[in-house]
Order: C-alpha cells, then structure tokens, then sequence
C-alpha cells in the first residue's frame, strides 16, 4: 500500500502518490444530523495510471474527488477514512493535486486574461521568472500562439482552448495529482478527442496520476486502466479497464446494456427502470435493489459485502460470489 | 416509401451580427416520410438547432420552402398556422427550463388544452391529461406535482406529453435526452421510438451523439457549418461515412466496444 520509493529521480509506474482508504463524506443539514453521501470508498492513484470513476449524476463521484482536495460545500464534510500521499509530496491544495473541471467558462474569470489567471496560480519559486514559464506551459498543452492566448480574454477563446486554458492552469503547481472532472462532457466529440489525447500526452510527460470523473463508457474505456463504478455513494465494481467487457454487478451491466452502441445491434436498447436515490434517500441494504432484477429478500436488508478476486471487486449478493473470476 | 410530411427545399436562415448578415443555415433540402425518424448530426454552430426553429416557424428570418402535409409553413395564413401549431411540436433538450415551475404538472397540460380549445371544463381536461400522462408511462398522480418534484426523465416525459396531447403528429425533438443519464435516455428514446412505431409520429431528432443516431434514425443528415455534407439512410453513413467531415466525427466517438478491443 505505501509508495516504495520515492528519491526523486526514480519513477516507479506502479508508484501509489496518493491511497485513499474507507473515505466517507457526510452531509450535515442540521446540527447533530449527519446523512452519508459517499462512504467506503477506497482508491489508489498510481503515477503515470489513470483511474476512471463512472456513474450516473447523483452518485457522489463528484463529491469524492471534491473531498480528495478540500473543495466540499460548507455543510459536508470529509469525516471517514484517510487520504495518504506518497513521502515528499506536497499536499497542499493546488500543489499536489490539482482540478480541471467541466465547463471551463465557468471556472475562468470573464474580466482577467488568461495570461493573468495563470499568472495568480503560479507557485512562488516560478514568480520571478513568470514569463517563461507561462509560454511553457501554454506550450505544453498545445497553444502554438501563446503570446496571443496569453493576452486574451476567456470569451475570445472556444471551448477546447478554454479548456487547454484550464489545464496549463492546474499544471501550473506541477502537481502529481490530476482530478479531471467531467472535463470533455461540455465539448464537441472532435474537440473532446483532442483533449483526451493531450490529457494523455500530458500524462506521459509528467507521470501524472489521474482520476478521471465521467459518466461516458466510452471515454473510460479510452483513457483509463483502472475503473470504479459508483451507485449512491458507493463503489459496487471495480477492476482494471477490460472488466467492461464482462462486468458483473446487476447496475454496470444495466448501463452497458442502456449505451447506444455505434457497432453490433442497433435495436431497442435496454434502460434501467427507475432511477438514482436522492440524497439521505439510499435504500437500506443494497443502495441497488429497488431498481435490480436480481434482488433477493438479502438484498433488501443487508449490505452486500465486498468481494474481491485478483483486483476485481464486486458488492452483490447474488454475483460475486467467487466463482466468476 | 410513401408522400413525404415534410420536405425541405433550399432553406435558408440568416442572423444580424452587427451589420452583417450570417446565415447560419445555408440552402439545406431534404424530406422526412410519414412514420419516420430523420436525425439530424453535427456540432455547436453547425446551424442544427436554427434549422429546427425554421421548420416548426419559429425562425422569422428563414427563405425557402418547408413543405408540411403540402403547405408551406413559412407563407401560411395565422389561422392555417393555427392548425399547424397542433400538428408539428418541439420538445427541447432542458426538461425543467421548459415547464413553468409555479404549475402543477396537470396545469400545465390543462393550459396546453385550453388554449388549443381542445377541452370544454375541467373535467375534460383533467381526463385527457391523466391519459396522455399514461400514454407517455407516468401515473396520473404525477397531475398534482410540480416540475421540480420530478425527475430529468420524468419531466422530459411530461414534455412529450404536453406535445402530444395537442394532437401532435410531428414532432421536432432538439436534443432531447443530452441532459439525462443513460439509464433514463434509453427509457425515454424507447418511448420515441413507441410512440413512432405505434401511433405513427413522425420526427425530426436533434443531435450530437451519433451512436443515438443509430439507434433511433431512419435516415441521418450530417451538417457542418449550416450545410448538409452527408445524407442518407442513418445505419449505412455510420457503417461508411463518405463525406471526411462524417468520418472525422464517427472516428471521434469515444466507443466502449473499439476501445477495449484496441487495449486487449
């Protein structure tokens, strides 16, 4: 579990910078009252690997990464588990980690140049040289004009720019953490190529750790090696990527079967009925089973234990049971 | 195939910026057949969106012909364009910004009716609405909630239904599921496709994601800066895109099925 080197010079791929361990966030609507919003939830972000967290909007996949660097709304709070980063990692917010998000309009401000956003977030041993360092990393992510991008405002850019824009910005604090939320559902699919690919370029070149959030089979399936499928607040698969190919869990199925699908049959697809618990809403017992084919009366009123098989863990009553590994 | 219900002949839909005109549709033609889903593809500023306001008459700027059930919807008389209202609706891409948030859902469909003079009281119109909410696979106790206390997929619902319940044979749909998850859009595009295959609407669908396409278009029309660069039946454009614009967005999709083969 812990990272085994971590003299600079050396990078180990499998290297862990960042375990987080039974993370919990809890949702405190009024004093003395605390809902789970995620609970259980463990991740080992390696260098150089990306691990894709998937499903559908209110699932807390969000809210995870939010509690890995500090971002949860004032009435939640991180009070379950650890997060343990690899020795000599800086873990202050926006060195060790750092966030792109969705819609990168809205995180830049309309009324500075991207020049002077970028400039605010450098960290202090860049200051006196700020220039160059700014064309460096507006060339790192693939600005060939960086002069021009540098004295430009948000709304003069298109979505992938403002996009490239956000992540020279998180690259700034030269971090080994990379939380990329959502951060092509808001773009146009040739742009959403692009972006994916210099997302792994940008991997390569800085061994980052990435956690991708993103509700789009399809993108995990490019991107990541690892995938964590959550259902109201929880993990219930996860393995490395090509367990898409086979999932067990009743709900990773489910969306697999409800993916319009470019290749094979284009007949009727098969959608989940009913829909996602709401907040303090989780269903006892398995968080699944009111929307499950499978579910049992055990299901109904006991958590579903996590079953895990050479790195494929599965939390159902009815699979998993050991005998499809 | 039989008489197209709608055709399209060199339609055109320009916009001011400043002194100059922009068209943002530039002389697109095509038909949709009685019964049939025709898909419209392409990204932000391809001019999708503005061809379906220009269709259903909502884009004032719009030259050419759009031909529906053998009238033209941009020189129609009010009272001809009265009657087309009912026939052809719109159901958008954001559920909750198209319902009224201070209106029950049965007010909101009881409004509907009204003004369409389609229900004389009350009574009338409360039964009609319990029935659409069926046709469209919601209980009739959903009259009494307001949009808010519903969810994406139900409250797109509810749009389907407040488009039908006017008598709607053809429906332009912008968007419709990009806002839902996809455990919600496969029940509401099986829902389209029911209410095509069953009582024969005819649509236009609004889109980005090609791999929908596929599944729910009959025949597919592929725009790239307000022109069409490819047409044809939906199943073969995606099995042999032609047009390289076609091909670039086919390779784009990010597909589960291409990718884990690549990385196997």
């Amino acid at each position: 579990m812990t990272a085994t080197d971590s003299s600079t010079g050396v990078k180990d791929a499998a290297e862990i910078v960042l375990a987080v361990s039974g993370l919990g966030v809890g949702y405190y609507p009024r004093v003395g009252e605390r809902w789970d919003v995620v609970a259980e939830v463990n991740l080992n972000l390696r260098a150089g690997r990306t691990v894709a967290l998937v499903g559908e909007s209110g699932c807390g996949k969000s809210i995870t990464a939010a509690a890995l660097g500090g971002l949860l709304p004032r009435n939640m709070q991180r009070d379950r588990g650890e997060l343990r980063w690899a020795a000599g990692v800086d873990a202050r917010p926006g060195r060790g980690l750092a966030y792109v998000f969705q819609d990168p309009g809205e995180c830049l401000n309309p009324v500075f140049t991207i020049g002077n956003q970028i400039r605010e977030v450098l960290p202090p041993e860049d200051v006196p040289d700020a220039s160059a360092r700014l064309t460096s990393l507006l060339r790192t992510v693939g600005f060939t004009e960086s002069e021009r991008v540098l004295a430009s405002y948000p709304h003069q850019l298109s979505g992938g720019m403002q996009q490239r824009a956000m992540l020279a910005m998180a690259l700034a604090g030269r971090p080994r953490v990379l939380v990329a939320d959502e951060p092509t559902t808001a773009l146009d699919v040739t742009v959403q190529a692009k972006i994916l690919q210099l997302l792994g370029q940008l991997q390569r070149q800085e061994n980052l750790a990435i956690l991708l959030i993103t509700h789009n089979l399809g993108v995990v399936a490019e991107m990541a090696d690892e995938v964590h499928v959550m259902y109201a607040g929880r993990i219930v698969e996860s393995g490395p990527v090509a367990l898409l190919r086979n999932p067990q869990h009743p709900y990773v199925q489910g969306l697999l079967r409800a993916l319009p699908r470019l290749h094979g049959e284009a007949g009727r697809l098969v959608g989940i009925p009913g829909t996602v618990p709401p907040l303090g809403r989780r269903p006892a017992g398995c968080g699944f089973h009111p929307r499950c084919a499978l579910g049992r009366e055990i299901c109904r009123t006991q958590e579903p234990p996590w079953r895990e098989n050479q790195g494929h863990g599965v939390a159902c009553w009815t699979r998993g049971a050991g005998s499809w590994a | 195939m039989s008489t197209p219900l709608l055709t399209v002949d060199n339609l055109r839909v320009t916009y001011r910026v400043g002194r100059r005109r922009v068209a943002a549709v530039k002389g697109v033609s095509f038909s949709v057949a009685r019964g049939q889903c025709l898909g419209i593809v392409g990204e932000s500023g391809s001019g999708k969106s503005s061809l379906a306001r220009a269709i259903l008459a909502l884009e004032p700027a719009a030259t050419g012909q759009v031909i529906f059930a053998g009238e033209d919807v941009l020189k129609m008389s009010r009272a001809a364009r009265q009657v087309f209202r009912r026939r052809a609706q719109m159901v958008f891409q954001d559920p909750l910004g198209s319902l009224n948030p201070r209106l029950k859902i049965g007010a909101a469909l009881a409004e509907v009716l009204r003004v369409h003079g389609l229900a004389r009281n009350r009574r009338e119109a409360a039964a009609q609405t319990a029935a659409w909410l069926a046709t469209v696979g919601l209980d009739a106790e959903y009259a009494t909630r307001f949009p808010h206390e519903l969810s994406g997929g139900q409250r797109q619902r509810v749009n389907l239904a407040r488009a039908l319940c006017v008598g709607a044979e053809f429906l332009v749909a912008d968007e419709p599921v990009s806002a839902l998850d996809v455990s919600v859009q496969a029940q509401i595009l099986n829902l389209l496709k029911t209410l095509q295959t069953e009582r024969g609407i005819t649509w236009v669908l609004i889109g980005h994601d090609l791999a929908v396409m596929r599944h729910m278009a009959d025949e597919l029309v592929v725009m790239q800066a307000g022109e069409v660069v490819e047409h044809g039946r939906a199943v073969d454009i995606l099995a042999s895109p032609q047009h390289p614009y076609t091909r670039e967005l086919v390779a784009a999709v990010p597909d589960v099925d291409r990718a884990l083969q690549c990385r196997a």
